[in-house]
């Protein structure tokens, strides 16, 4: 009931229908960008003008606007005060006070880490948003990743929201039983043990019968395998994706050449 | 201890309506079991009677307590709720520890919890395997071991969600046996089952229930033999039942002792 496996958010959009490298691309190739370009704005361009879109494109802005206004900007807010107080560079001093120093270049370079940082995790946001991960992996796996790889990144999210669950109905299962895991804070740290123990038995014998599950469907067999899905890999996705290496290409040759 | 549900409306986070007003009372000392089709809101039904789930509407009372007024672990003290999976509860160094687990919880002095896991451990013969521990046991033991750690808690109702899945003919009997120990004793026992048979064997009520509404509510012989309505939320009536109501029989039958009377008359 409350188990889901990713942040995947079923819907039909033109970034739903790209192909998953492509997205992968465009991640690293955001990230690149707003690490590599010479030019300061960027990252805060790409914010703005890119990644705000593509959440609009991918009709998932409800989704990623509530991740951001949760986890991303408070997070990068945290890191832009961080570093505008305490990194030791600069002259232009714009004020002092007790032992922090705030100056005009150590608030310049927390604005732009800052943005790269909401670049970084937004994008990644987004990916997560508008790709099935078993999506992702197959074609991943359809390109040469080996499957065993595949199969601990899926696994590892197909885990983590049944054992949420699994964690749930033992923690009902011992409260049915007289345990107290609302008062008191030793109260609650002793409550630690009846809800840990079969959590983590539990979850070790579910590894193993899936591990045999698998196994059972030839996992390791050496032959090549053909797949139930076919993720198509449009000329549209392949431009792009050229595009985008290009892009980051161009952005680090011009800061080489412009250093 | 009386259970008083009034029209009880529950409705998941996710907007499943899983209940749509339950009223029900249930008597102190009832043998109650409740069927119906997965998914029909039994699980999401028992859960609200020791609080682990909140009345989206309506109120569900045991004895003179509101379970909105009051905590899982305070409401433990008059009903237990055996889970269906054992595995999900277990997790002391021996099965005495684990049967002593919730009357300690319950703040009952040791001497008094030792009476009760004595009781418990003999009432579902564990006895012997006291000082094993539980995932040292087999599943249909485990299984024992959750339904002695609940017995041990001396509440006045017991609740079983699905007690006979996965167990051989043997612990069914076993459980049957405990099951009726409770009635002699005069607790309430609510049953959650798929298995009509069980049901039909241990059970004086029946509810059947279907899409969060009692579809029916009465005597077993009265509900086992409503083979139309039944089959709507996907309960076959026992074999012997069906059969006496395929021969017309005037009484619907339940058992072969029952059958074998109302075939000679």
């Amino acid at each position: 009931m409350h188990e889901r496996l990713s942040f995947y958010v079923h819907r039909d959009s033109p970034l739903h229908r790209l192909n998953p490298l492509t997205k992968l691309t465009m991640v690293f190739a955001f990230i690149l960008l707003s690490f590599g370009s010479p030019w300061y704005w960027t990252p805060h361009i790409l914010i703005v003008l890119v990644i705000l879109p593509l959440s609009f494109i991918g009709r998932v802005q409800r989704e990623y606007l509530l991740t951001a206004a949760r986890l991303i900007f408070p997070a990068a807010g945290f890191l832009f005060l961080m570093q505008s107080l305490f990194q030791p560079i600069g002259q232009t001093v714009w004020f002092r006070w007790w032992v922090l120093e705030v100056t005009h270049e150590a608030v310049a370079f927390a604005f732009v880490n800052a943005a790269r940082i909401i670049v970084m995790v937004s994008s990644f946001t987004l990916l997560l948003l508008t790709t099935h991960p078993s999506e992702l992996m197959s074609d991943l796996t359809r390109r040469g990743l080996p499957s065993q790889f595949a199969y601990v990144i899926i696994s590892t999210l197909q885990i983590i929201p049944q054992m949420q669950a699994k964690a749930q109905t033992i923690i009902a299962a011992q409260r049915s039983r007289g345990l107290d895991t609302q008062s008191s804070f030793v109260k609650r740290v002793g409550a630690l043990v009846p809800l840990v123990g079969p959590l983590v038995f539990g979850s070790l014998v579910e590894v193993e019968e899936r591990a045999i599950a698998i196994e059972a469907r030839g996992f390791t067999s050496s032959h090549a395998k053909t797949s139930l899905r076919e993720i198509p890999d449009s000329r549209f996705d392949q431009i792009l994706r050229g595009a985008l290496i290009v892009s980051v290409l161009l952005a680090f040759v011009s800061r080489l050449w412009l250093s | 201890m009386n259970i008083i549900i009034r029209d009880l409306r529950f409705t998941y986070p996710t907007g499943l309506e899983a209940l749509r007003g339950i009223s029900l009372t249930i008597a102190p000392g009832e043998q109650v079991a409740i069927v119906g089709q997965n998914g029909a809101g039994k699980t999401t039904l028992v859960k609200h009677l020791n609080g682990l789930l909140q009345p989206t509407q309506g109120s569900v009372h045991i004895g003179d307590w509101d379970t909105r007024q009051h905590p899982v672990s305070k409401l433990a003290v008059r009903v237990g709720y055996v889970f269906q999976n054992p595995d999900e509860q277990l997790f002391s160094q021996n099965v005495g520890m684990e049967v002593a687990f919730g009357p300690k919880n319950l703040g009952y002095p040791a001497e008094k919890v030792d009476a009760l896991v004595k009781d418990a451990l003999a009432l579902t013969e564990l006895s012997e395997k006291t000082e094993t521990n539980p995932y040292d046991l087999s599943s249909t033991w485990r299984k024992m071991v959750a339904l002695a750690s609940i017995i041990s808690m001396d509440t006045d109702i017991v609740i079983l969600d699905e007690p006979t899945t996965g167990q051989d003919a043997v612990n069914v009997r076993r459980i049957a046996h405990v099951i009726a120990a409770l009635r002699e004793r005069g607790k309430t026992v609510i049953t959650i089952t798929h298995d009509i048979d069980f049901c039909a064997e241990n059970f004086e009520r029946v509810i059947a229930m279907s899409q969060g509404q009692i579809l029916l509510d009465g005597p077993a012989n009265e509900v086992l033999g409503q083979e139309e309505i039944l089959a709507t939320t996907y309960v076959d009536p026992p074999q012997l039942t069906r059969l006496g109501l395929r021969l017309g029989l005037k009484e619907t039958v339940r058992n072969q002792e029952e059958f074998l009377t109302a075939i000679r008359k």
